[in-house]
């Protein structure tokens, strides 16, 4: 299997001003193959956003290598990492991270302006309409649900057709429902052939992922296969059901 | 393709904090409105000034009896008596460049009457020529002739303003003024001329045949000054100095000795009337600029500030792709579009303070291109400057950092 991103012997060091070092990752060494759907769990300051940021090229590490699509990115100036960040890299965020009083379509643009390519007309409808939201082009961030913005947020992961989505704890902020209806489109996007990488510290939610990596104190736990990968679309189905009864 | 869906969209985000956009903007407008109205008030100022200026002439010369002086006015003891009539007959007949002479005589204050009614005047003595080398002619009746010259004539020419004083709105040709014990038949009316160089109303004057002037007003054999109108301008310092050696022969003046008259040119009229002019607006663009920098200071806080509070927003577009000169020229573009913009306005404002200032005040206000293109000049330039560094701390957050908060 191919490897779109590439970790080898990466460590994070914070120096702090009492002089001890801290270490957000130690040693590293982890591939993200093409069409994973990979969650990375671990508790709060093990060291997972750092990991996520470091593969997205977010973040420099302080030692090791990082390639991405098998080019060496530990050498890229800021302006080339730019680039990679646009062109293979999406993001998604637990806050969601959109321009408030900005339409949803204009949101979804974002990546797109800073793309070197000239046609860009439709991208980002047909990337709204991909995550069920062509109807809600031009309401503004306001005027929708959370689990409406995070799929506002995955559009504009998308619509630059990126190689690897990274999501850092993407139903942090949501209610049970809407981060089902948030897995149920991981999954859709992962069977349609996307790569898709998960930060959460809810062994629940790592269960709808392919593959389970944990890391405790900067440094990989476990790493291995999900022999039992559940479906976000039979949860939303029992959780409609239960509605139905209760009614 | 790129820079312009970068343009498109530092204006949309300015449209979407509109209370930030308009204080940033409030400074340059007052500062541009200051800097606009300075500008109008300035030129129209000058344009007033040169205006007296061509008045006089710019390819004329004006000799005056009297050496050294201002303006010939006599230093001490009697007056200069040297200057002659033949004088201004010599040089026209002597000098190529010469296309006419207009001898003159006159009296600073004189009494004119008619019937009940008198007006302080000055009165001039003056040939035929007076009119073509003045370009000043009369606009009704007729100027002094070559006839009315030849037989000292008792009659005169009276500008505008000594007609309302004496006549009101009636047809004074024909009518007899006494000036002294001499009465004069009016043959015509002056061409209104209006203030002159020195502040003077042209208008208030009386003109009587020179040789009449001569015996039957001042009862002199000398005249006041010569006008001398060139035929190439460019010539004038060459003509100057022919001049100066023709009348110094005539004179018998022997070397060492000084002028006994005063030769004065466009040149120092007109650099008298810009240096006025200048120093008076150096002033008020000083104060301008003192209003602009303020603005530029309130600009570049404002942008301060705003690129601390959208950290956010800075982190997430770095995280999508924005290198860090697109950040640093969106931030740029922020502050110049609200600059130019604010430039705009106050220009539009400054024309109506301008045109409001003019008409309340009486001063005179020129509005010009000159005007609009400093305005918007110095608009960007504020914006440029204020913005950048702004922009510059923008650009040079990191995306990890900026996303934190
Ligand atoms: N800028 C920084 N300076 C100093 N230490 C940092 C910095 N960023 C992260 N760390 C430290 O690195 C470690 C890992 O942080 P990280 O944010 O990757 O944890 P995490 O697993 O994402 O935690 P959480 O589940 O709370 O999001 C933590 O101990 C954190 O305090
Ligand atoms: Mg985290």
């Amino acid at each position: 299997m191919r490897a779109i991103v590439k970790v080898k012997d990466v460590s994070k060091v914070y120096k702090k001003d009492s002089g001890v070092p801290i270490y957000a990752l130690r040693n590293v060494s982890v591939a993200i193959g093409d069409g994973e759907f990979v969650a990375i769990m671990g508790p709060s300051g093990s060291g997972k956003s750092t990991l996520m940021n470091v593969l997205g090229c977010l973040d420099r590490p302080s030692e090791g290598e990082v390639l991405i699509d098998g080019q060496k990115v530990n050498l890229l100036d800021d302006e080339a990492l730019a680039r990679v960040r646009n062109q293979k890299i999406g993001f998604v965020f637990q806050s969601f991270n959109l321009l408030p009083r900005t339409s949803a379509i204009e949101n979804v643009e974002l990546p797109l302006i800073y793309s070197e390519r000239d046609k860009i007309s439709g991208l980002a409808k047909a990337a709204l309409e991909n995550v069920g939201l062509g109807d809600r082009l031009n309401h503004q961030p306001g005027e929708l649900s959370g689990g409406q913005q995070q799929r506002v947020a995955i559009a504009r992961a998308l619509v630059n057709d990126p190689e690897i989505i990274l999501a850092d704890e993407p139903t942090g902020n949501l209610d049970s429902r809407a981060s089902y209806e948030i897995l149920a489109l991981f999954q859709q996007l992962n069977r349609q052939g996307r790569t898709v990488v998960i930060v959460t510290h809810e062994p629940d939610i790592a269960e709808y992922a392919t593959r389970i990596i944990k890391i405790a104190d900067g440094a990989i736990e476990s790493d291995a296969a999900n022999l039992n990968v559940r479906r976000a679309e039979d949860v939303l189905k029992k959780i409609a059901n239960t509605v139905e009864v209760k009614s | 393709m790129k820079t312009g869906r970068i343009l498109k969209s530092a204006f949309k985000g300015l449209g979407k904090n509109k209370l930030r956009t308009f204080f940033m903007m409030i400074g340059i407008v007052i500062g541009i409105t200051a800097v606009t109205i300075v500008i109008s008030a300035g030129l129209g100022a000058q344009n007033k000034i040169m205006e007296r200026v061509k008045k006089f002439g710019l390819e004329s010369l004006m000799i005056f009896a009297g050496g050294g002086r201002e303006m010939g006015q006599p230093t001490s003891g009697g007056p200069i008596t040297t200057l002659k009539i033949e004088d201004a007959e010599a040089l026209k007949r002597e000098i190529g460049n010469i296309a006419g002479v207009a001898p003159f005589n006159r009296k600073g204050d004189g009494v004119v009457k008619h019937q009940e009614k008198s007006i302080t005047t000055r009165i001039f003595g003056v040939t035929p020529a007076w009119a073509p080398v003045w370009d000043w002619y009369a606009a009704q009746g007729e100027f002094i002739t070559d006839e009315d010259e030849a037989r000292m004539a008792r009659v005169c020419v009276i500008g505008p303003t000594v007609q309302q004083e004496l006549f009101g709105g009636a047809n004074p040709i024909g009518e007899q003024i006494r000036i002294g014990n001499v009465i004069f038949e009016i043959k015509g009316i002056m061409q209104p001329r209006g203030i002159s160089p020195g502040g003077g109303d042209m208008d208030n004057r009386v003109y009587t045949p020179l040789s009449t002037f001569m015996r039957r007003v001042a009862n002199v054999d000398y005249i006041f000054g010569i006008k001398v109108l060139l035929k190439d301008a460019r010539k004038i310092d060459e003509t100057v100095v022919t001049i100066k050696s023709i009348l110094r022969e005539r004179h018998k003046l022997a070397a060492g000795e000084p002028d006994d008259f005063r030769i004065t040119t466009p040149t120092e009229v007109t650099q008298f009337a810009e240096k006025v002019v200048g120093t008076f607006n150096i002033f008020l663009v000083l104060v301008a600029g003192i209003s602009l920098i303020a603005g530029g200071f309130v600009i570049a806080n404002i942008m301060l500030i705003s690129v601390s509070e959208r950290r956010g927003e800075i982190g997430l577009r770095k995280a999508l792709g924005a290198r860090n000169r697109d950040i640093r020229f969106q931030f740029l573009l922020e502050t110049l579009v609200v600059t130019i913009t604010g430039g705009i306005i106050g220009i539009l404002l400054g024309f109506i303070g301008s045109t409001i200032l003019g008409a309340v005040t009486q001063l005179p206000v020129s509005i010009s291109w000159e005007g609009v293109m400093l305005g918007i000049l110095f608009s960007s330039l504020v914006g440029f400057i204020a913005g950048l560094q702004p922009a510059k701390r923008a650009a040079a957050l990191q995306p990890i950092e900026a996303l934190r908060s």
